[in-house]
């Protein structure tokens, strides 16, 4: 390995150490997952109390603006009674598979 | 509307006012519904915009941007070129008796002359075979060339290190969506992945992976052109079922659990262990699992042509080249035994009839074929040392039919951790012919023939070595795991002598690791900048122990015997190589 290489990799190091300040915090989307199944789809169901709802009802911004702004005007206890990291996650969740995220790249 | 909300302002506004003494003025009252009202005129006509775009632009883009680069390394590359003659066929036309027509027939100027050699003996093409290859010429008057035998090429195995310190690709993707109706859309892809500085579109020809063919166009750098990586629709819930149909160009690149790699959803429908090749095709559907009642269970059957035969090859001309010709199809199934999200078992099987010795593509022609191959063209190319012409390569003949085969499965803990393994089964079905490269899983035998003008001897393909069916084994496995500021993954994979599965899209340098007959270990580490921005660092080790990795068309030889002389290869092969990699992907 030459000169060159040795300071390439020097370069994306010190791109890490400068890049990992912005790492991000989010919630855990796979617990969330089972949160959302838990506390929400038992409502929001086809034919439901709630009226049918998927992560796919909203885009991504719109998901964090009801979970920053409206949780509170939610009927029920469910979002009194969820721990804030619980609904972190079910934010993150909802987020990750919104109707603009990323899906998985398959036919039908 | 904006009539009834300032009256309804209005009226909620005058109420406090009347049973308050702080409460505000008339005055005071109507500047603030002035003050609402051109709030409102402002949003209405801020909304116009974004109406008109919705109304209008029926097609979503999103995509990703990736710049990398690689330290590549190859550890002894080799080239021993040789092929494999059927002597006793040589012997015999080689015994003509002198003027008899055939190999003895001495040759003549233009003028009608005879020819003779140095020595006075008469010059016929035969001996000026003999002469150029004086090894030859002992060990067949020594009579010990009989049956099939090799026929080297070379004065011997030519073995280096090469070493590409720095290399760097961009790669741009496109993802179309379009809503066509509630149960009916387009997804599509266009793709540009180049190296940096080259944009000639084309390759000289060392190895399989620098064809430019179909299959592959979006996997491999090739300029700053945009290809259609992906193009289908689907066709869902058909008169209220839950068949599906999708026809187009597949998304069958990226599959499980090669995604994991990649940091990405899954990229595509079949398994990524067998399959990472641009397919056109159709697929039918049924998410059986709504009758099962296991999570996800889907079953699709898959229908695709990987050649054309006739259109665009000559046909019309009525010549011979395109009579053993087949279009090549495939079929089969790929199914989701079980995807509840966190755990997917996959298995994909499917048959590719009437395979063809390479598809249709282009490259540039190595000059090192001529001297092997084309003494005359060879004599004038070598004032042109650094050029290479354009070649349009059309296969010569179905030589079999490939069945493949893969089951896999992964698993995503809540924690962050993922496992994945995979097993493969490929098998090669020769059907007895091949072309200059071989046929399917083994080596042409080649015969000598006169040049039309009758001048010299040439070697031209006659047919396979046999037709015996050949198995393939490969295996696949790896984990991905949380670490500080993002993920660390270990992978590894093992392909068998006769391991041929259709992954060379895949886009590493190196060649399809996947498709390496050979071990392959990979690690790396990938730091989330954001959500939409990472980078990726780490290493791939290769270590061939056959030839022909990612190829149907020849015999796979042990890279030893290669290195060692005592088996020959059109194609320089590698016998360990490693990559060095640093990756910065963007999703927008």
């Amino acid at each position: 390995m030459n000169w060159k290489s040795l300071l390439l990799i020097g370069l994306i190091l010190t791109a890490f150490t400068a890049t990992s300040v912005l790492a991000i915090d989010g919630g855990n989307s796979r617990k969330g997952k089972h949160l959302y199944k838990k506390n929400c789809k038992v409502c929001h169901n086809a034919g439901g109390e709630g009226g049918e709802l998927t992560p796919m009802t909203k885009t991504m911004s719109q998901w964090d603006r009801y979970f920053k702004k409206k949780t509170a005007k939610h009927p029920g206890d469910v979002f009194k009674n969820l721990k804030e990291k619980d609904q972190k996650d079910i934010n993150q969740f909802l987020y990750d598979n919104a109707a603009d995220s990323e899906h998985p790249a398959t036919c039908g | 509307m904006s009539r009834f909300i300032i009256l309804l302002l209005a009226v909620l506004l005058t109420l406090p006012a009347a049973t308050s003494f702080a409460a505000p003025t008339i005055e005071e009252l109507q500047k603030q519904i002035a003050d609402i009202v051109e709030e409102l005129d402002d949003l209405s006509d801020r909304l116009e915009a974004p109406e008109r775009h919705s109304a209008l632009d029926r097609i979503s883009f999103t995509g990703d941007f990736r710049n990398t680069v690689d330290s590549l390394h190859y550890q002894d590359v080799t080239w021993n070129p040789g092929i494999k003659v059927d002597y006793d066929d040589f012997g015999a036309k080689a015994m003509d008796p002198l003027n008899s027509a055939g190999f003895n027939t001495q040759l003549s100027d233009a003028g009608g002359n005879l020819l003779t050699n140095a020595d006075g003996t008469p010059l016929t093409p035969l001996s000026k075979m003999m002469i150029a290859n004086p090894s030859l010429a002992a060990a067949f008057m020594a009579g010990d060339l009989s049956g099939v035998g090799p026929f080297a090429m070379s004065a011997g195995p030519r073995t280096s290190d090469i070493n590409n310190d720095l290399m760097y690709t961009t790669r741009l993707r496109l993802n179309m969506k379009a809503d066509i109706a509630k149960n009916m859309n387009f997804d599509g892809r266009l793709t540009m992945y180049k190296a940096w500085g080259d944009s000639s579109g084309s390759r000289v020809f060392d190895s399989w992976d620098a064809f430019a063919m179909d299959g592959t166009s979006s996997g491999r750098p090739s300029g700053d052109l945009i290809h259609v990586e992906r193009a289908f629709f689907n066709w869902k819930d058909i008169a209220g079922s839950d068949f599906y149909l999708s026809i187009g160009r597949r998304p069958s690149t990226y599959g499980p659990p090669t995604n994991y790699r990649e940091n990405e959803m899954r990229g595509g429908t079949p398994s990524g262990h067998l399959v990472n090749f641009n397919f056109d095709g159709l697929t039918i559907g049924y998410h059986i699992g709504k009758l099962t009642g296991i999570e996800g269970q889907t079953i699709r059957f898959c229908y695709g042509q990987g050649f054309e035969s006739e259109y665009g090859n000559g046909t019309l001309f009525n010549d011979d080249i395109t009579a053993n010709l087949e279009d090549t199809h495939l079929g089969g199934f790929n199914i989701d035994v079980y995807n509840n999200g966190s755990t997917l078992v996959q298995a994909t099987l499917f048959r590719a009839q009437d395979v063809v010795d390479g598809f249709t593509g282009v490259f540039a022609f190595p000059a090192q074929y001529a001297t092997l191959f084309a003494p005359t063209m060879n004599a004038d190319l070598q004032k042109f040392p650094n050029m290479n012409f354009n070649v349009r390569y059309t296969p010569s003949t179905v030589i079999g039919n490939i069945n493949l085969l893969a089951l896999g499965v992964t698993h995503e803990y809540d924690s962050g951790f993922t496992w994945f393994g995979s097993v493969g089964m490929t098998q090669l079905e020769s059907n007895g012919q091949a072309g200059m490269f071989g046929g399917m899983g083994n080596d042409a035998v080649f015969e000598a023939q006169l040049s039309a003008d009758g001048s010299e001897i040439i070697m031209m393909p006659a047919r396979a070595e046999d037709d015996d069916t050949q198995n393939g084994y490969g295996v696949y496995v790896g984990m991905q795991m949380p670490a500080p500021m993002g993920k660390f993954g270990l992978e590894y994979n093992y392909g068998s002598e006769y391991w041929t599965p259709f992954t060379q899209a895949q886009d590493d340098l190196l060649g399809s690791k996947l498709a390496t007959r050979g071990h392959v270990f990979e690690a790396y580490y990938i730091f989330d900048i954001n959500p939409r921005a990472f980078i990726k660092v780490g290493g791939l080790y290769y270590d061939y122990e056959y030839t022909g990795s990612g190829s149907p068309v020849g015999k796979p030889i042990k890279i030893a015997d290669i290195e060692n002389g005592s088996a020959y290869s059109l194609l320089p092969v590698i016998d360990t190589a490693w990559d060095a990699y640093a990756k910065i992907t963007m999703k927008f």
